[in-house]
Order: structure tokens, then sequence, then C-alpha cells
């Protein structure tokens, strides 16, 4: 139980109707992925990215070798409710709306109605759909079904996430946050296993990688130590005279070694997102725009609302005006695009473009959340506090129902 | 369970949202109604509402058995097709709780329906009456013979074999016996069922001033002063100019002298079923019953008729709401199996050839009588093949004309529990479960992301 997933020897060889054997999609693949991580699995079109997925969930059956999967076999029940699967493409039933879509997932894994129902109105609101909800998945274009699809893989707040090409179709905002929401969910405790061809996507959010080619492994092993280029170093400043600069080539020259000064690069997802940001504001009225900055102040403070749940004593729920009987109501739109909730990854001002850009124009609604460890949190906080908590609540209503 | 319902609730809404069952729910709504009103089979109302029972009944079963039949494939196939499924069985859902929730969403699909087309169809039987005026008596004969269930004494075959012997004996003596006969045994088994054929028919004509006599025993009603019905067809081996015979009838207890009968003159179509009231103080005490038939001067023919239903005996036990209710369960059982085959078709089957495998399936079982008599006539050497390829096939195949529940209807003959039992019994608690289990055993182990063309 040491691996969440191993595979010995996977083998998967396509035969054609007369026996024949006509492609070897996957040869001898022997994987070991650790709990809590974030695996990526990469490689060219046709490299066999995807067989390996569909023979670790037992969608297709292996030649040769055997995979074990959360300490079993994944075709068993028990295993499969711990597993969240988003395909490479979301094949999902076309006339069924998006959120009859989650209650039918919902069901499948025997959620409770009333924690379906909240988790269903979370996800909505995580992935931006909750406008569309009623709208059959058939009308959506590409992305929003890939929303769709990365929700019922969330929706039985799963140990283990496999990923078959997660970011495509989707626009760059999407991406971010996509990449954000993986981190987060590493940091929570999962197992991520990604399936890409988007080089730069992988390299952001993941801890080791595998190359494949021809259905064999290339390459494997964690990201930085891959990719780190021992035979240079690289050193950034902020904003120096050019007399600095002179010297500090002077003590490179000094050392025998080649120096080239420039300006580093923003990357063209910043770039972008912080364009559309600024596009977007200027229709945007002023308490709007008010309100989005002190969530991002407060959110680079630091501490996580994990960690603070997690020291929190137990405590008397705290029911306030909105009636008990409802399920946790997500009324607050605002937090609901904030799936770049943990601002530990990256202090860049970026994030809080992105909180900007996709933030709605509603004040925040301060209601707090119906549920036991939300109500036990906000004995502890303060009012600003009890703000931030319930727009970054989401994420915890997926983990927190111990269902 | 869970599992299993979810499944199937989706497929109920998918078959709604697919438009198909629309489709042929509004053409059921529209076409039935229609026509109560336009059909008017002899124009009496009985008739109409023989006509109508008889269209409206095959018209459902065949619009909801092909429902049944696209709806199960369908479902399946394409989940199949599409891929919608990768994402449904990597929960944790069993293989054979998806199929079973795929069967249940057809299944109760298939009783809402039903249970929505019977009412239309038994609210327009019951107020036809109404809407064309029929006067009293009119009812009266309607409640007797069309809104009943009644039970059929069919007349005792009576044994000829004695007689066909000494006709055969008397033939062979005056060297009259055709050759090949006597040359093989089986020409000469094939003569002798003949001749059985041609004195049991003899049994049933009556030449001209010639008179046949049944006898019944045993005539118990389920209530006193419940009238009996003769019901009967003429054959002619002469078509009279007018296609009317005229006949003379007895009914009651012919043992003793004088004769305690009734005694009826009428003047009936060849070919056409009619009915006689007979009261039921023409039964004896102890059951029994002769009916007798005079064919009378008038007449320029000898009248025959026909074995099996040429002359029966009607009496009443039991009601038409409680026979109607039988027959809607008939047709359930024959949704019930067609769903199953539907089911394992499309479990190693594309879409197109599911569909062309339970068509072929339902319309063969729907003509099975028919398909097992035209394999009797086949020659020896045929005749093997058939027994060890065709015939296991046809075997497991229900047969639907067999158990037509319009042919119980239309003559108001009781359908009762125990045909319902049989017909469940063997077509699904067999038949249907052994294409379950087929569908379940191929689905387990099916690699179900291998791409098949």
């Amino acid at each position: 139980m040491e691996y969440a997933i191993e595979t010995f020897s996977l083998t998967k060889v396509f035969a054609d109707w007369w026996g024949r054997n006509r492609v070897c999609a996957v040869e001898d693949l022997s994987l070991k992925i650790c709990y809590n991580e974030i695996f990526g699995l990469l490689g060219p079109n046709g490299s066999g990215k995807t067989t390996t997925i569909k023979m670790l969930l037992g969608l297709l059956h292996p030649t040769k070798g055997r995979s074990v999967v959360l300490g079993g076999d994944a075709t068993d029940p028990k295993i499969n409710a711990r597993i969240g699967f988003l395909p490479e493409e979301s094949y999902l039933y076309r006339y069924l709306s998006a959120r009859e879509t989650l209650e039918f997932y919902g069901r499948l894994f025997k959620l409770p109605s009333k924690v379906r129902k909240m988790r269903i109105e979370s996800l909505l609101d995580m992935v931006g759909l909750k406008a569309v909800a009623n709208r059959t998945v058939g009308t959506f274009s590409k992305g929003m079904a890939r929303r769709i699809g990365l929700a019922q893989a969330l929706i039985n707040d799963p140990d283990l996430l496999i990923l078959d090409e997660p970011t495509t179709g989707l626009d760059p905002i999407g991406t971010r946050q996509i990449k954000d929401l993986i981190i987060e969910l590493a940091k929570r405790g999962k197992t991520i296993l990604l399936c890409s061809h988007l080089l730069a996507d992988v390299e952001d959010v993941c801890d080791r990688i595998a190359i494949l080619y021809g259905g064999k492994i290339q390459s494997e092993g964690k990201v930085k130590e891959l990719l780190q280029r021992s035979d240079k170093t690289q050193i950034t400043t902020g904003h120096i005279s050019d007399m600095a600069v002179e010297r500090i080539k002077q003590i490179v020259s000094g050392e025998q070694a080649d120096c080239v000064v420039t300006s580093p690069m923003d990357k063209l997802e910043t770039f972008f997102i912080r364009i559309v940001a600024a596009a977007q504001q200027q229709s945007q009225p002023t308490s709007g725009a008010v309100s989005t900055t002190q969530i991002g102040n407060f959110l680079t403070a630091g501490e996580s609302i994990l960690d603070k749940l997690v020291s929190a004593n137990p405590a008397e729920q705290k029911l306030s005006a909105p009636t008990d009987t409802q399920p946790a109501r997500r009324a607050d739109d605002a937090s609901s695009r904030q799936v770049a909730a943990d601002k530990e990854y990256q202090t860049k001002p970026d994030e809080q473009l992105l909180s900007k850009l996709t933030e709605q124009s509603k004040p925040v609604a301060t209601e707090p959340v119906v549920t036991d460890k939300n109500a036990k949190a906000q004995q502890l906080e303060t009012e600003t506090d009890e703000k931030e908590q319930t727009r970054k609540s989401i994420l915890d209503g997926l983990t927190e129902d111990g269902m | 369970m869970h599992s299993i319902w979810a499944v199937a609730l989706n497929t109920i809404k998918q078959a709604l949202r697919m438009k198909i069952a629309a489709v042929f729910i509004v053409l059921l709504v529209v076409l039935l109604p229609v026509m109560g009103v336009s059909m008017t089979g002899d124009g009496t109302i009985k008739g109409r509402l023989q006509t109508f029972i008889s269209y409206g009944f095959s018209l459902t079963s065949l619009l909801l058995c092909l429902l049944t039949i696209i709806t199960s494939v369908y479902s399946v196939t394409n989940d199949i097709k599409q891929m919608q499924i990768y994402t449904v069985i990597t929960k944790p859902i069993r293989r054979f709780q998806f199929l079973l929730g795929k069967l249940l969403g057809v299944i109760l699909l298939n009783v809402v329906l039903l249970a929505m087309f019977s009412v239309v169809i038994y609210t327009i039987v019951i107020f036809t009456p109404g809407y064309f005026k029929a006067d009293n008596a009119e009812i009266a004969r309607l409640n007797n013979e069309f809104f009943t269930a009644r039970a059929t004494v069919i007349p005792a075959e009576e044994d000829v074999s004695k007689e066909v012997q000494k006709e055969y004996d008397k033939l062979k003596k005056d060297g009259q016996l055709p050759p090949e006969v006597l040359a093989s045994k089986s020409a000469n088994d094939k003569y002798m069922a003949w001749l059985t054929n041609q004195k049991k028919l003899e049994k049933r004509a009556a030449a001209v001033g010639h008179e046949i006599v049944w006898k019944f025993s045993d005539v118990r009603a389920s209530e006193p002063n419940q009238s009996l019905f003769v019901r009967f067809k003429y054959d002619v081996s002469v078509n009279p100019p007018d296609s009317q015979v005229y006949g003379r009838w007895f009914a009651g207890d012919n043992r003793q002298l004088p004769y305690d009968v009734y005694t009826l003159d009428r003047k009936d179509t060849i070919r056409t079923f009619y009915e006689i009231e007979v009261p039921s103080d023409a039964v004896a005490k102890d059951g029994y019953l002769a009916v007798g038939f005079l064919n009378v001067p008038l007449n320029n023919t000898v009248v025959i008729f026909p074995p099996g239903d040429g002359l029966e005996l009607l009496y009443k036990t039991g009601t038409f709401n409680g026979n109607f209710f039988r027959s809607v369960l008939l047709l359930l059982g024959r949704l019930i199996f067609l769903a199953c085959l539907g089911i394992l078709a499309s479990t190693f089957l594309s879409f197109p050839v599911a569909i062309l495998l339970c068509l072929v399936g339902f319309f063969t079982a729907s003509i099975s009588g028919f398909v097992a008599e035209s394999f009797e006539f086949l020659g020896e050497g045929a005749g093997i093949i058939y027994n060890y390829t065709v015939r296991p096939v046809v075997m497991l195949l229900p047969q639907f004309d067999k158990f037509n529940p319009v042919d119980y209807l239309v003559p108001a003959r009781i359908l009762d529990w125990s045909l319902v039992a049989e017909v469940f019994g063997i077509m699904i608690c067999i038949k249907a479960l052994l294409l379950l289990g087929l569908a379940l055993l191929i689905f387990s182990r099916k690699e179900i992301a291998k791409i098949t063309i």
C-alpha cells in the first residue's frame, strides 16, 4: 500500500480480428506513483498515455502484467468510489442538463440527497457553470463540457484523481484555474495522475513526470531534477543601475564563465490574463473592484483555511438567519471563481488579477456555511475572516462532508 | 440498488427526450380515437367494438414492441459507441447493475405507456355504445356477447377409427386402394390420416334434410339463470346464390321423450361467426345439453361446421374488465421479453445489426405458428438439418401468435390466470431470463474500451 498506483510490466497489444498483433500500444510499463503526489504522464500523440489509463481503470484488459490501484483492483466498487476520472473527451450524456449530469453521477456514488445537492451547487460554482446549469450538455462548447467533466470527477471527493488531458479545449483562464485547482487538491492530500502533451501546463504543476514514447518509458523522475541545468546559474534581481550590471559582468568573467544580461520575459499566460482583466475591469462598477482587492490581499497573507480548520476546536454549531434546513447556500458567486485560492503557490501579482478577472460584480453576501466544520471555524474567525472563508469554502465543502 | 435505479431513471429520461417515444405516443393517441370512430366492422355496435379492439390492441402491441426494441438497443449501443459508458462504468457500479438498470428503465417506460394506452382503448370501448346511441336491446346483447368473459366448451371429437378401418378394409377388398399406398408404409400412414380426416369432416357435415347433434356434458354456468351461447360458423360445399343458409337449431335435453328442447329457425350468412343465446334452463340438472342443427330442405348444399371453432358452447365465467386486464398483462410479457432480447443483442453487436436481429426475432415470434407448420412439410433430408439448427432457435422464441390476447377479447372468451401464469412462466421466467443471463455474462467479460468497427 505504499504506492497509490503501481504497475508491473503492463503491456497492451491490440490484435486485429484474425488474431495477428497489430499495435503494441504499451510495452513493459512499470510505474510507481506515490500518495499525495502530482504525477505527469507525458508523450507525443499515440504514445500510449490514454491506453495506460484505460488499463488502470479496467476499461481495457492488459495483455500482460498487472496494475494495483489504491491497493486493489480498479474495477472493485470500493476502490472505484475513491477515484475520480476525467477522460480525454468529456463523455457526457448530451440530453441531460449540467445539474442533472452531476445528479446522476452523484447517485452512482450513493451520495445522500442533501450532500449530493450541496456538492452539485459547489461544483457548479467552482467550474463557473452556475448560469447554464439547466442547459443540456449537448449545447455546451468543448470548454464548458470539459468543466462539467471535471466537476463529475470531483463529485465524490476522490483520493485519486486521474485526468486525461484536462486542459485541452480550455481558454488560458480556465487552464490557470485547473492548474491551481490541481495544486490545491494535492495540498489537501490527494494523489493526481495527469496525462498531457501540453508541456507548459505539466511543468507548472507536476512533482514527478514520466515521458512515454512508443509505449515505453523513456525518462522518469522529479521535474526539478530533470529540468535543472546544473551547468548554469541564473540570478534574478530587481531594477539595478547599469554600473552594478557592469560590475557583475566583471565578476562573472573573472570566473571564466559567460554572462548574458537580459530582462526576464513575462509568461504569455500572465500577460494574457492581465490584459483581459484590464479590459473586463473597465466595464465593472467600482464597488466590485474594491471588494476584489480585499480578497486578493488577504489570501496572499499566508495561512490557508485548511490549517485554521485543522486547529479549530469543536464548537457549537452557529446557525444564522438562513434556515438550517437548507443545504449550504453558495449564493456567493464572487467566491466561485476563486479556484486560485491558494496564494502560497504563487505570490505573483497576477494572482490578484485572476481573481479580479473572475469575480462578479455582486457584493459578497456574508452567509455562513451551514456545516459543522465551517461553523466551528467561524467561531474563531473575525468578521473579515468570515467573509473570506465563505468564499474560499468551495473546496472545503467538497472535502468536509466526511461521507 | 441505488445504482440500478440511477441508471434506470437516466434511461427513461433518454427515451423520453429522444423523441422517438414521443412520436409513437402521438401516433397512438391520434390513431386510437380515429380508429374508434371510423371502424365499422359489420355495422353493428358489437362489430364495431370487436374490430376496434382487435385493431387497437394489435396496433398498440406492434408500436410498443418496436419502441421497446429500439429503446433497449439504442440505449446500450449508444452509450458504448459514444463512450459515455467510460464515465459511468468507472464509477462504483458493477457491470450487471448497469445492464439491469437499463432493463428496468425500459420496462418501467413500457409499463407506463401500456397503462396509458390500455386506458385509452378501454375508455373508447366503454363509451362507444353510448356514442353510437345503442338501444337497450343492443346494450343487453353487448353485455352478453362482448362485455364478458366466457369459457369455451368444444364438442368432444368422436372416435372414428373403427369406421376408418372399416372403410379401408372395404376399399382394399374392392381393389380401389391407390397402388402407391400399398407400396410403402409412410404413404400408407398418410392415406390413413387422410381417410381419418375425411371421416371426421363427415361428422361435422349435414347433408340436406339431415341433422347433426352435439352432446355436451357437465355444463355449469357460474351464475344461475345465466344464458349460454352457441357460437358457430357455416361452411358449404356449394355456394348458395345469396350466401345465406337456412337452418333449424335445437337446444335442450334430448334423452327423454317428449324432447324438452328449444327450437329456432334462422337464416345466416356463410363463413361468418354467429351466436345463439340458449336459456339456462335448457341444460338438464346433471349438466347435460344437446345441441342440434337441421339442414332444412330450403338449402341446396351440404353444410359443414369447420373443425376447431366451427361450433362452440360458451358460458360466462368472468368479467370483461378482468379479461382486459389480463390481456394487457400478456402484452407486458411480450414487451419484457423483447427488452431482454434487445439488451442481449446490444452487448455484442452494433446498433443497426442489433436492431435487425431483434426485428427478425420479433417477426418470427409473431408468425411462429406459421413457421413451425411450414417446417413440418420439409422432406426427410432437410428435416434433419432443420431439427438441429433452426428448430432450437424457433423453440427459444416465444410464440406471440399463440398467446394473442385479441383471440380472447374479440369472441369474449375467458383468458384466465392460469394462461397468464403459463405465458409469464415460460416466456419470461425461462426464455427472457436465459437471454438476460447471457447478456450479463457477455457484458461482464467485455473489454469496454476496445474499438470494434
